[in-house]
Order: C-alpha cells, then structure tokens, then sequence
C-alpha cells in the first residue's frame, strides 16, 4: 500500500514538473576540447567566450523558449571522465559533443559514449550528439560520425540524434536544442 | 483483496505494445508525419515542420489506442545510413514506407529502395504501409498513380533481369508477386495531417490481426 501510494505520488510529481519548470538536468559531455563549454556559454548568453580547459564542471541555467534548463558542462579530460558517473542520477537528457575534425580520437570518443550509455541510470534518457566544429577542415559528416558511432539498433530504447553543428558561428545549436525539447517532454 | 482487485484492474487496462517502423528516402517527411501522428494523439505537440531538419539517428513516438499502445521509431533515410534499417525489423510488428509523390525524379529511387525493404525475409510476414505523401501538392501524384507507377516499375525490372537468367519462376519471385498484389497505398499529407487518421487505424487493425 506504501508503495502504490508512492508510485502514486511519483507520477503526481511528474506530472507537475512541467508547470514548476524545475529540475531539468542536461549533461553535457564529451573529450577535452570537443566544444563544451563554448557550447554552454553560446547557448547561455548567445556569445562567444575564450574558454580554458574545464577542470571539474561548468553548469549554468538556460532558458531556452519557456523552459529552464540546468546544463552541466563535465570536464573531457581523461583523468577527470571517471567522474561523470556521479552525475547521473536525475538527469533529463545528455548532450554529447564530438570535435569532428579529431578523426584519431573518434574512436576514444565512441567507446566513452558507448559506456556513458551502457550505465543503467542513463537508460531511455533522449542523446543529442552534437557534431562540433563543422567549420574545420577534414571534419566529418554527422551521417559518417553516426556510422562511426554504431548507435543504431543498439539503442532502441531512447531517442537519440547525431547533428551538426558549429558553436564558434551559433550553428545547428537551437535546432539540436528543439529537437532535446520534444524528445524530453514526450518522456 | 486491495492487491486482487488492483490486479484485476491492470489485467483490465492492460495495454498491449506494438512497434511501427518509419522508413522511406530522405525527404521524404518521415519526421514530419511522427511529428504530426503526435500531435493529433498526444496531449505534448510534436515539432513543427519549420524545425525538423533531415534526421540522423532516430526519433521515437508513443500514441495510445484502446488497449493497444503504438511504438513508432522514425529513421534516417539518407543514402549512407540506409543500412541501419535491417536492425531494426526483427522487432517490429509493422513497416510504413513513406514516398515523396511529388518528387517525380525521385520515384525510381524510391522503388529501387522500396523494392528491398517489401523483399527482405526478416519481415516478410509483416504488415506494410506504402503511404504517398505530400497530397496537399497539387503536382503530387494521386494514390492509384503511385500504385501504378510502382507496378511499371517492377514489370521493367522483371523484363530486364528476364532476359539474363530465370527471374520470373523462382518462389521468392512468387512471394514478391503476392505481396505487391495485397499492397495497400494511401495518401497522405503530413504537413497538413489528412489521411494521417486512416493511416493510424490501418496501422492499429493489422497489429491487432497479425497478433491473433
């Protein structure tokens, strides 16, 4: 009875999240230098900023349309990536960033993701992935990074999305940021 | 007895899952119409057709029918990423294929890739939707064009391999044969939602029948 009683009140509880607008947890994830922060700042005050390595995270509250996200921005640094698991639980959706022109991390960059992806709390959870520095020279499709990837099949458990995107020029942002809307308001 | 009777009642309201996969060329509007199915069965509206842009990966849609919820999985046509659609067919209980009716230069194409997904084994039992969108165009071609476009198209094909080895009296030509007879074609338009109701109840009536 407890316990039907709680479940009662979970689903009560979700069910108002959207009028309360609280509580939207986004991570944003990635190697060292995919774009991150940059990403997060662009998103946040529609600029620019000259970033240094992230050492611990970044978060920051966006308000995009009429809903306030809370993005936390991880450090990509392989020393520090053990750490992301701690943020895990109650999060909403993941941004996964890539650096499109690092054809030889692309690999280290999939299996990271790959494992996020394995861990039973981030199950169902909607990825976007954003293809970053589409502007650089030899950076690759989103079409050929998603192949690289292997999502497909795989991951029929939740949405997932592979854009492109270029944080220095503010494209593909928004798009990619629509597209997380629907995908978490739909859960 | 509290657990009885709320057993009773989930036994009652349960609702069986059914999964429809959405394949089709780019451009298509695979996207545009899971956004519309949504928006006309889903409190939460979908995306507007100015924010979707061509799909890698793959987007999802749950509607809900009476005792039956329907699963819909949208992906990517796009030549190169083509080849995840296989994965995807053992656990699906129907296939829609959306064709853009009036890209007419296109069509061919189209066929070529229609013609591979109504031949794969995998899913050759499963119920298959051939849906001619954009009909809110006013060059698009009618459903009973398509269907026959479609149709002179695999008689050419046949008459082509015809002539370099027996095509016509292999038991997989046979197989062929009787779905494209059985086919059924509808019209749709996603951007504007007509014929998007139709095509649901199709969807919701072949589940329930390939079921039992």
């Amino acid at each position: 009875m407890g316990l039907t009683f709680s479940s009662i009140l979970d689903t009560l509880s979700s069910l108002t999240r959207w009028t309360k607008e609280k509580d939207v947890r986004i991570l944003m994830l990635g190697l060292d230098s995919a774009g991150k922060t940059t990403i997060l700042y662009r998103l946040q005050i529609g600029e620019v900023v000259s970033t240094i390595p992230t050492i611990g995270f970044n978060v920051e509250t966006v308000q995009y349309k009429n809903i306030k996200f809370q993005v936390w921005d991880l450090g990509g640094q392989s020393s520090i990536r053990p750490y992301w698991r701690c943020y895990f639980p109650n999060t909403s959706a993941i941004i996964y960033v890539i650096d499109s022109s690092d054809t030889a991390r692309l690999q280290t960059s999939r299996s990271e993701l790959l494992t996020m992806l394995s861990e039973e709390e981030l199950n169902g959870v909607p990825l976007l992935v954003f293809c970053n520095k589409q502007d650089a020279e030899g950076a690759l499709k989103p079409e050929k990074i998603s192949e690289e990837l292997g999502l497909a099949g795989g991951e029929k458990g939740r949405e997932w999305s592979v854009r492109g995107s270029c944080a220095l020029k503010g494209e593909g942002l928004e798009e990619g940021l629509d597209w997380l809307v629907n995908a978490i308001q739909k859960k | 007895m509290y657990h009885l009777l709320k057993g009773f009642h989930e036994y009652l309201t349960r609702k069986e899952e059914f999964s429809v996969i959405i394949v089709g060329l780019d451009r298509a509007g695979k996207t545009t119409l899971l956004e519309k199915i949504k928006t006309l069965y889903n409190d939460v509206p979908g995306l507007t057709p100015d924010k979707i842009v061509p799909t890698v990966g793959q987007n999802m849609g749950k509607i809900s029918l009476p005792s039956t919820i329907l699963k819909f999985w949208d992906l990517g046509g796009q030549k190169g990423i083509r080849s995840i659609w296989p994965r995807y067919y053992d656990d699906c209980h129907a296939v829609v294929y959306v064709i853009d009716a009036e890209d007419r230069e296109r069509l061919g194409e189209g066929w070529e890739v229609f013609d591979s997904v109504l031949s794969n084994p995998q899913i050759l039992n499963v119920p298959l939707l051939l849906l001619a969108n954009k009909q809110d165009s006013p060059q698009s071609l009618s459903v009973d064009e398509i269907r026959r476009d479609y149709e002179e198209w695999f008689q050419n094909k046949i008459e082509n391999s015809r002539r370099t080895y027996e095509y016509d009296s292999s038991p997989d030509m046979h197989h062929r044969r009787e779905r494209i007879a059985s086919l059924d074609v509808m019209g749709v338009s996603a951007l504007e939602g007509t014929g998007v109701r139709a095509a649901i109840d199709w969807i919701f009536i072949r589940v329930q029948n390939s079921r039992s």
